[in-house]
């Protein structure tokens, strides 16, 4: 007994090593399968807060940047704002019916502002952390998008914070289709390069070129249909050879993520609601 | 005693912003990331027990893995690199006196410190870097990211400790 004793004084150093990593990994595992361990993530109070003062500075760096990409865009809405207004008189649409729409617009368009402040580009699963919580009306498994394109998937909230899945992670699948042709396929990240992912499972008898848009497909309820994900880069066979592998450079860039939008899930409840009430009257 | 504690515990804090705010988005030529916080438990005095250096590097680990949404992997690394350390240092620092040292060049010579820096780094990071790639397994990407983050982690370390003297 008391060598036993003895023995368990002299190496009690091994069982606590042996605790402490089954602890990390039992955390690692956690994290991997569960949602509710929110608080060993950046969206907890302390590092959310930390992270949010540093998003406060670095965001000036890139301002120029995203004032001349908003400029850009402002024109590219005004002039088609133009030619539809255009094209609306032309059709005999009265004036005051396109300025009700307007209105009709404002309403709908409850997108969620939110600032990118933490966000990484090169592990195997990569995650961003944004400065808005439950308490702004994000909640898991809502699509982000930026002014470019799709960034990712709402993982877990907390209050004040929330952690994205990004489209780098090797979690994250988004239906895409190709814009014009309608082919679609499952968009995913293999890894390293973070300007390029890969659609898989495109039919053999699919037309389309290089340089064709990607767009979301809008199966799924998470994203809208024709949210832009990118353009087709290269063309490749998947591993089985039934079907093509198309390398998609992202048009999102991970690296100079500021703000971004989370769309919110109204449209999805009503979505979800169509689906069962068509679902009963099949019944 | 509580100076000892006091000045760890700054380190502490020092090396988790350093790490998290700056050395998280360092990605040389899209592979290499210092990850200096372990000099924590480099610099620990050979007197430290065992148990005691792990519970540091667990938590260590712990709060670097909180920021980088990466729950347990960087306390696993770091809880096994404390676990390790005592191995290394009687390995290569050839001390007779049985005196409490911290591990510096000036302690145990410029040639047994480095190495020992090296191999603790080296294997901190391929732990780490192992758990990283679990669901994501490409060897030779594995290799390099080690390689590229272990030599530019010693530089820094080095340089670091280059700036205290």
């Amino acid at each position: 007994m008391r060598n036993l004793l003895n023995f368990l004084i002299k190496y009690y150093y091994w069982f606590l090593f042996f605790l402490l990593e089954i602890i990390s990994f039992t955390l690692l595992f956690r994290f991997n399968h569960y949602q509710k361990s929110s608080f060993f993530t950046s969206s907890n109070a302390v590092a959310g807060e930390i992270y949010k003062i540093k998003g406060d500075v670095t965001s000036y760096f890139y301002l120029k940047e995203a004032n001349e990409d908003l400029l850009d865009r402002n024109m590219l809405l005004e002039q088609q704002l133009a030619n539809l207004r255009k094209e609306l008189q032309g059709r005999g649409v009265d004036s005051l019916d396109i300025d009700g729409m307007n209105d009709q617009i404002a309403k709908n368009s409850n997108l969620i502002k939110a600032n990118v402040i933490n966000s990484s580009l090169i592990k195997a699963d990569n995650y961003i952390t944004l400065d808005k919580g439950s308490n702004d009306g994000v909640h898991s498994e809502m699509g982000v998008i930026d002014r470019n394109g799709v960034v990712g998937i709402v993982y877990m909230t907390t209050p004040k914070y929330s952690v994205v899945i990004s489209m780098l992670n090797t979690k994250c699948r988004i239906g895409c289709k190709i814009l014009g042709s309608g082919y679609f396929g499952t968009i995913k990240w293999e890894g390293r390069d973070s300007r390029y992912a890969y659609l898989d499972d495109l039919p053999r008898h699919a037309k389309f070129g290089l340089g064709d848009t990607i767009v979301t497909s809008g199966y799924s309820d998470v994203f809208p249909a024709g949210i832009m994900v990118g353009t087709v880069d290269h063309i490749g066979n998947s591993k089985d050879g039934l079907s093509y592998q198309l390398k998609v450079r992202l048009a999102t860039d991970f690296g100079k993520l500021n703000s971004v939008r989370v769309l919110p899930k109204a449209t999805q409840m009503e979505q979800k609601l169509l689906e069962e009430s068509a679902n009963k009257q099949e019944q | 005693m509580i100076i000892t504690y006091l000045r760890r515990i700054k380190w502490f804090i020092a090396l988790v912003l350093i790490q998290v705010l700056v050395l998280n988005n360092v990605h040389i030529a899209g592979f290499a990331t210092p990850y200096i916080y372990i000099y924590l438990i480099l610099k620990m005095s050979s007197g430290t027990s065992r148990s005691e250096m792990m519970l540091w590097g667990f938590f260590l680990g712990l709060t670097i893995d909180m920021f980088s949404d990466t729950p347990g992997m960087n306390a696993a690394a770091t809880t096994f690199i404390a676990f390790i350390r005592p191995l290394f240092l009687r390995l290569f620092s050839m001390r007779d006196s049985t005196d409490e040292y911290v591990p510096a060049i000036k302690a145990i010579g410029v040639s047994p410190f480095v190495k020992y820096v090296i191999l603790c780094v080296l294997l901190h990071h391929t732990a780490l870097l192992m758990i990283e790639s679990f669901s994501l397994f490409d060897l030779s990407t594995l290799l390099i990211k080690i390689g590229s983050s272990t030599v530019v982690t010693v530089l820094c370390i080095m340089g670091i400790e280059g700036l205290r003297k």
